[in-house]
């Protein structure tokens, strides 16, 4: 009994020794004498996550209906490395290679050098090829001749927002990196460490068991969701491009914004570039004027100056005073924009026709420490968006005594400031005269599961409401009465808006008398807005006045976001629904 | 004196061999387990990139279809403007507004 026992044991235990015996003799075939064809052929089939394969989080768009668009993303092919040492005939794999694809190849020539250097076993010469393309090159099974996998960054959008969405490429180191935008803002959050795939089994449950509760990668790593409304900002860009190309500017930009959150709709500027060709992009493009570079934007800081004068309580919407047309402050000679005085007028004409005494003279109405205060309060410090390399604004007038000075920057000039800057300002006056923080991104989509909704919650009291909403009084008139000569109004809408013509700087401290810096602003629905809208055009040829090269597009863009977004009609229908109203000839 | 011989009805180093001969062979299964979890793991992420990548692509021919959109010159194409605008109240909207 006792001998039958050990036999049957030692029978197990032959067994399982031979099967032991076989699964190694199986391994070290699979994984010493084919391990290199396997490796090759599982590198055709599969992402290696040990190997170096690009992975990063994806970039948003939002859509009005709540629809993530993809802004950046990954795309995925193959790329073709030759070894050189074990490459055979060239020639023949250089024609095969660019039968496949010859997009991407390298040159005959450089081929030739790439597959004459013998001391090197791997060469990459062509790259991008498509699933398809790669495919059919592995097919061939050329001697030499590696297809493997790759991942890049791709932009589906190639141009739209591409300078705020940034870019991606290698920096100072050897790390694909975001170089600029939200590429580099949240480049901690979209970089991926690349070693998630391959996870050690028995160190993770033994030594790291905390990971496998809450793993601190993914609460960190994940994809970014932005406000930017992608049709909203096809349009403001195709704007755009038409004013550049009308006027031959040098420059376009706009900002589209929510005045009472600060989510940026839409921001542009002309000219741009295809983010997916990075070899074609002007490096001074690469960056976001819009955040980085200061103008002086003329007439539209009218606004305001005439809020602080209000607020202040200095002026009323009805006080007057005695335009001349010019005035002298410290010997130098402040005009309006056609020399002609206008007598006593309310303080509402200063800002439907633009008057620069007017604006002079309600800073001098409210004197040198409260305009310091106020406009310090609307440009002393940066916006803090989400975009890095933020500008910051030249102020320095603010600390002279020189009332010129002061008068000068009422009306824009003296004065530079950033378009996000100056659509953070404008916005205290669509949003009961508080400032909002401006940014573009809404969400993290933690790769954990978790959406984390980031708070813009910073809120900067400037005007009372009552000194901003008089103000849009004002600024309605501009476009009932004077954009167009009143043909700009829409009956069921009211839009706030003001234009500002500046002269441009000629660098020796003095301004140019014929070119100038245009720059437009309004808001709708006036007292309740849902947009803020900042247009400027640098230099445009053979025109003179911003009304005349941005009100087009400003009343385009308004019609379009009424339309998209069927903003309600705030005025000029009865209360029962579905009547027609208004009718006004086109 | 001496001590009692323990008497046992099996062999130790048979028990011990066998012992050894079963952890080899779990310890190899277990490495079998983990290399097939992390081959599926990689084709799955794989699967999901590539995924991402289709849809990306489909996204992409919606927003160039946006753009031609927005470029297209109505007027160019043989479109006239209205006459006239005549201003209603919405009564419906559609489902994505």
């Amino acid at each position: 009994m006792r001998a039958q026992f050990r036999s049957r044991i030692r029978l197990i235990l032959l067994l399982i020794i031979l099967a032991t015996l076989g699964v190694l003799v199986r391994l070290y075939f699979v994984q010493i004498v084919h391990g290199d064809e396997y490796a090759q052929k599982a590198d055709r089939q599969f992402a290696s996550g040990g190997s170096g394969l690009f992975d990063r989080g994806s970039i948003y768009f939002t859509r009005k209906d709540g629809t993530l668009i993809s802004a950046a993303a990954l795309a995925s092919g193959f790329v073709v490395a030759i070894n050189p040492q074990t490459l055979a005939d060239p020639e023949a794999a250089y024609a095969a290679i660019a039968t496949v694809s010859s997009s991407t190849l390298l040159s005959h020539e450089a081929f030739s050098l790439a597959a004459a250097k013998k001391s090197q076993a791997y060469i990459e010469v062509a790259h991008r090829l498509s699933n398809e393309e790669g495919q059919a090159l592995a097919a061939r099974d050329l001697s030499g001749v590696q297809v493997l996998r790759e991942r890049w960054r791709y932009y589906p959008g190639d141009s739209l927002a591409a300078q705020s969405i940034g870019i991606v490429s290698y920096g100072r180191g050897d790390t694909l990196a975001g170089q600029t935008g939200l590429e580099t803002a949240y480049d901690s959050t979209l970089s991926r460490s690349g070693d998630s795939l391959y996870k050690n089994f028995f160190a993770e449950l033994f030594s790291n068991v905390g990971n496998l509760l809450v793993n601190a990668r993914d609460a960190r790593e994940g994809n970014i969701v932005t406000t930017i409304e992608p049709e909203v900002q096809a349009r403001l860009e195709n704007d755009l491009v038409k004013v550049s190309a009308k006027y031959a500017s040098r420059e376009s930009g706009g900002i589209i914004m929510d005045p009472a959150t600060g989510a940026i709709l839409a921001i542009a500027n002309y000219p741009s570039y295809n983010a997916n060709d990075l070899q074609s992009i002007d490096p001074k493009l690469l960056g976001n004027p819009l955040v980085e570079h200061v103008h002086e934007f003329g007439s539209i800081m009218k606004p305001l100056t005439m809020t602080s004068g209000l607020d202040a309580g200095v002026i009323t919407p009805e006080t007057t005073y005695n335009d001349t047309g010019c005035i002298t402050v410290n010997k130098a000679s402040i005009c309006n924009w056609d020399l002609k005085p206008r007598g006593v007028i309310p303080m509402k004409q200063i800002i439907v026709q633009s008057l620069n005494v007017g604006a002079s003279w309600v800073a001098t109405e409210l004197g040198q420490e409260r305009f310091r205060s106020y406009f310090t309060t609307l440009f002393g410090s940066k916006t803090g968006i989400d975009i890095p390399n933020e500008g910051r604004s030249l102020i320095g007038n603010l600390s002279t005594t020189q009332q010129v000075n002061f008068d000068n920057m009422s009306f824009g000039q003296g004065i530079s400031v950033t378009p996000i800057q100056m659509i953070r300002a404008l916005g205290a006056l669509a949003n009961g005269g508080v400032m909002v923080q401006p940014h573009l991104v809404s969400a993290i989509r933690l790769d954990s599961g978790i959406t984390r909704n980031l708070e813009w919650g910073e809120k900067t009291p400037v005007f009372s409401p009552t000194a901003a909403h008089e103000t849009a009084q004002m600024m309605t008139a501009v476009v009932d009465e004077k954009l167009q000569n009143g043909k700009a109004m829409i009956p069921t809408m009211s839009v706030a808006a003001k234009t500002g013509t500046a002269q441009l700087t000629n660098g020796q401290g003095g301004y140019y008398t014929d070119r100038f810096f245009h720059s437009f602003v309004g808001f709708f629905p006036s007292y309740s807005p849902r947009f803020i809208i900042l247009l400027y055009t640098n230099d445009p040829q053979h025109v003179t006045f911003a009304s005349d090269t941005l009100g087009t597009t400003f009343l385009d863009l308004t019609r379009f976001l009424i339309d998209y977004y069927a903003v309600p009609p705030d005025r000029g229908l009865p209360a029962q629904a579905g009547t027609a109203t208004s009718t006004r000839s086109g | 004196m001496r001590n009692p011989r323990l008497h046992l009805p099996f062999s130790v180093v048979s028990l011990a061999s066998g012992a050894v001969a079963v952890l080899v062979v779990a310890y190899i299964g277990l490495i079998a387990v983990v290399m097939s979890y992390a081959a599926l793991t990689v084709e799955f992420s794989q699967s999901v990139r590539n995924d991402e990548a289709v849809v990306a692509s489909l996204e992409s021919a919606y927003l160039a279809g946006v753009a031609r959109i927005t470029s297209t010159d109505y007027a160019a194409a043989g479109y006239a403007k209205p006459l006239a605008e005549v201003f209603v109240r919405a009564e419906s909207v559609t489902a994505l507004r």
